[in-house]
């Protein structure tokens, strides 16, 4: 046996009924390295994982999963014995309770006992240890819920840690993070393996595979088509196995002409509702022309969804500023009025805000425009059925047909429900808050030549992304937010990643607007 | 809440097949209905299923009946209502009160068609105002669904109180006794089978037609015509059978008309499908422009109507109004929606199978009556038979 192999698959297939998930896997992960594991949605990733974790326990695949040379023998179907084995999993949705500690949430569960009562010294200093150990940058004594993303997510490693993980498994750690925020968690990264730790590492932001880890495997359709060192691979290697085709270029070429300005916001100001002792937006003052997309950066916690939520109506109350829409001053209530202004917002987390999981595709798609086919006793429910599927057919949205439930659907495939929702509202202005997070290559291919398409059509697009390059590749102007105001705006001509990020981190300041 | 694993997306399955699936409880429930009364059949020696006995069937759902068709729309919209068994058994005082002092006093010329008239517009006035404070305190005031209704079941246990002052009211006027014991002519029976069945026909067409219009395959004819066709062969069976009795019960037919219409606003009216979407998920809604405020309120209005229909059919029904008027309906109706797959958690349920879920709380009832089983025990095996019907379902669903 190999003793720097950790783990190792062989010939590991999984069937659901209808489906082969994974197609005879034969791949190993060598011990204390990052190992990177792409492909697009439905490519088989999380179900591999999910052996890993136990929640698919032995048996129920075909093949083997040599751990320590020894065949992983998972029976229940909780995590726990995949913990206790030294496999810890770090999900895509963050799993803490939001109103205890970090450090109650590290010892969820195995809370340090005497004589069944909790030893709370114990449990706080053991939490402050490993978050010491791993140099976490959270306090074990604040509650989760007043953190943002990436330290919510420094718990969450913790947490897996604290059991002495051997192996680390982090799905899709950086969907909710910011540049700077990613930044974080690559040197969390750097420092585990100094602590021999093994990181399974999947994403989809392919550029962090070549920042962080030593090899890759490339899974598609539940194939293993690649397995090789990062060294020898480049992001065109990459593309190609992912998607079995080679996409020329990232961003469709669009053939934008923006036309006159339709929304001007001057000086906005906004307190949160919630707590109106802060202000969420501090000064934000810029417009919008018809026809084109422009780009909103800034890290995470910069005001841009409080931006976009508070023009939606929904979130902020506004104290100071004008909002202008096609040259009249208007005032936005809630998230109807917006809409009869012809605003329309898709928001940042689908699955919280932006889909019903439990219901139809269909339901999902018309809940928004109903009024365009009932009156006030009746829908007309095949008139209805009609617009659905022809803007489902428009957007290519794969599913067997519109009454399977949004939840049964991929993460790119939901996101073209929620865009399809609001295009049948026909909006002159569509707000998208980081429409492709956490999608596939192919499918933010499509989702662009989507915007494109509106955009040439005249319809003015307000795109927020974490993911600079692809604000680079989309906006015609980019505005830059930092701490809850504009910073400038950009024309994408003249812009760069090195330009944006000093922008969005304060490091330059340039009030001036570049009109 | 996390979503049970769904393996992949890709997953093909046929349309029938889906349909089968996803109408796979409501089946069930049908099935274990039928169960339960062939167990009954036998033993019972057949009194279970006499035409008398069954016309008494569905006698008897009818008042808890009423309230579950509008406690899955609260439900759905992931509220609760804990009052509905008070309300009605206080619309039901109301209107023996009115029907045994009131009309006496004021109106002693009146005819009985006029006073029986005015009882029930009153009881069901009575019923839709509570609806409307308390859809305004939950809606507008964010006062939890629970803790207000919870309040509201003491607050009109009160009023029962007060107005009954402890004694038992009677309401057995011949006039107003027809609204909950009378009985349709035989005739008149066979006539509304046949206007419904010719209705249901009719609709069949137009919707076959209006496919067409916007460019949708057919299913097949005679897959449509035969669905029409064993419908109104249930109702025309239906009617057969207790025109073998007395003819169709005037509260079935109040508790149909007011399930069927309930039904259609739940699936073809924007209220409707506001209340499943605010359930499923109550930030989408919002951020899909829907007024969550205004429905939260009219779901509560209509919530307090029923209430009323239910409180003078039951006032009509038993004859008078006493103080444990109403006394733990609201747990019968709960019960019925979750037997009939409303999920407690929202966005999922349908009036179709409250009105099943019903059906079986009271054909067990019944049946236990039959039997001669301890009121005591009835209670037990109810109990049972509850949480036994929901753990099946929880364990058929997770291996499907």
């Amino acid at each position: 046996m190999d003793n720097n192999v950790i783990l190792e698959f062989k010939n590991v297939t999984k069937k659901f009924p209808g489906i082969t998930a994974l197609d005879n896997i034969t791949f190993s992960i060598r011990r204390g390295e990052i190992h990177g594991i792409c492909g697009e949605n439905g490519a088989g990733k999380s179900t591999l994982m999910k052996i890993l974790a136990g929640v698919y326990p032995s048996g129920t695949y075909e093949g083997q999963v040599l751990y320590n040379g020894q065949e992983l023998k998972l029976v229940d179907r909780s995590i726990h014995q995949a913990v206790e084995e030294g496999i810890a999993t770090v999900f895509q949705e963050l799993t803490l309770v939001p109103s205890i500690t970090v450090g109650e949430n590290i010892y969820l569960g195995k809370e340090p006992v005497k004589v069944g009562i909790i030893n709370w010294e114990k449990l706080y200093a053991d939490s402050k240890q490993v978050l010491e150990k791993y140099h976490l940058d959270v306090s074990e004594r604040s509650i989760v819920h007043h953190l943002g993303v990436g330290k919510m997510q420094m718990t969450e490693i913790a947490k897996a840690l604290s059991e002495d993980a051997k192996v680390l498994i982090l799905d899709e750690p950086t969907s909710a993070l910011a540049e700077a925020e990613i930044e974080q968690l690559m040197d969390i990264l750097r420092g585990l393996k100094k602590h021999g730790v093994t990181c399974i590492y999947i994403s989809h932001k392919l550029d962090e595979f070549f920042k962080i880890t030593d090899s890759i495997t490339v899974l598609r359709d539940g194939k293993m088509i690649i397995t090789e060192p990062t060294k020898n691979l480049t992001v065109e290697i990459l593309v190609k196995n992912m998607v079995g085709r080679e996409i020329k270029e990232r961003f469709p070429k669009g053939n934008r002409k923006p036309g006159e300005v339709i929304l001007e916001v001057e000086d906005l100001h906004a307190l949160d509702p919630r707590d109106p002792s802060t202000e969420l937006l501090k000064g934000v003052s810029f417009d919008l022309r018809r026809g084109e997309i422009l780009g909103i950066a800034g890290l995470m916690g910069s005001g841009r969804t409080e931006l976009v939520m508070t023009l939606f109506g929904e979130f902020g109350k506004i104290t100071q500023g004008k909002i202008k829409l096609e040259g009249r001053e208007i005032t936005i209530h809630n998230s109807r009025q917006a809409m009869s202004y012809g605003i329309s917002l898709v928001p940042e987390d689908r699955k919280m805000h932006g889909l019903v999981l439990i219901q139809s595709i269909l339901r999902n798609i018309s809940l928004a425009n109903l009024n365009r086919f009932s009156t006030w006793f009746r829908i007309d429910d095949i008139a209805e059925l009609k617009e659905s599927t022809d803007y489902a057919k428009s957007l290519n949205i794969k599913a067997s047909n519109l009454q399977a439930m949004a939840e049964s659907l991929s993460g790119g495939n939901q996101q073209k429900v929620v865009i399809a929702k609001w295009l049948m509202s026909q909006p002159k202005i569509l707000i998208m808050d980081d429409p492709t997070r956490g999608i596939d290559v192919g499918t933010k291919y499509e989702i662009y030549k989507i915007m494109n398409d509106l955009s040439e059509k005249g319809i003015a697009i307000i795109m927020i992304s974490s993911d600079l390059e692809e604000v680079l590749g989309m906006s015609d102007r980019i505005m830059v937010m930092c701490e809850n105001h504009s910073v400038s705006t950009l024309a994408t001509a003249k812009a760069t990643q090195e330009k944006i990020m000093a922008l969005a981190t304060g490091t330059v300041s340039q009030p001036v607007l570049e009109r | 809440m996390t979503t049970t694993t769904v393996p992949s997306s890709k997953k093909e399955t046929s349309k029938f097949g889906q349909q089968l699936r996803t109408n796979f409880q409501t089946y069930a429930l049908v099935v274990a209905m039928i169960i339960i009364w062939i167990f009954f059949f036998i033993q019972t020696d057949g009194i279970y299923l006499s035409p008398q006995n069954f016309s008494n069937l569905f006698r008897q759902m009818t008042i808890t009946g009423i309230l579950s068709v509008g406690l899955v729309m609260v439900i759905v919209a992931g509220h609760i209502d804990l009052s509905v068994g008070k309300l009605a058994g206080f619309v039901s005082v109301v209107v023996a009160y009115l029907q045994a002092y009131t009309w006496n006093q004021y109106l002693p010329d009146a005819s009985p068609l006029l006073t029986t008239a005015l009882s029930v517009l009153i009881g069901l006035i009575v019923g839709t105002l509570y609806g409307v404070i308390q859809g305004w305190v939950i809606a507008y005031l964010n006062v939890p669904s629970f803790i207000t209704t919870l309040g509201s079941m003491w607050i009109l246990n009160g009023l029962i109180l007060i107005r009954t002052a402890g004694k038992t009211i009677a309401a057995n006027q011949p006039m107003f006794s027809v609204i909950a014991q009378g009985y349709l002519p035989p005739t008149t029976g066979w006539i509304i089978a046949i206007g419904v069945s010719i209705v249901l026909f009719i609709s069949m067409f137009t919707g076959r037609r209006r496919k067409v219009k916007y460019g949708f395959t057919l299913p097949p004819l005679y897959q449509d015509i035969l669905k029409t066709v064993i419908l109104s062969a249930l109702v025309f069976g239906y009617v057969y059978y207790v025109n073998e009795y007395s003819g169709v019960q005037n509260p079935v037919l109040i508790l149909i008309i007011i399930a069927v219409i309930m039904s259609y606003v739940a699936n073809n009216t924007k209220f409707g499908r506001y209340t499943y979407a605010i359930g499923g998920n109550r930030e989408a809604s919002r951020l899909s422009g829907i007024n969550i405020r205004g429905n939260t309120f009219t779901i509560f209005i209509v919530m307090g109507f029923l209430c009323g229909v239910s409180g003078v059919v039951m006032a009509s029904y038993v004859g008078y109004g006493t103080i444990a008027a109403g006394q733990g309906y609201e747990l019968f109706a709960i019960a019925a929606c979750i037997l009939g797959g409303t999920s407690t958690l929202g966005g999922v349920g349908t009036v179709f199978g409250a009105m099943i879920g019903a059906m079986i709380m009271a054909s067990l009832t019944n049946g236990l009556q039959i039997m001669n089983v301890p009121s005591a025990w009835q209670y037990v095996l109810s109990g049972l038979v509850l949480v036994i019907a929901v753990f099946l379902d929880r364990v058929m669903k997770r291996n499907r």
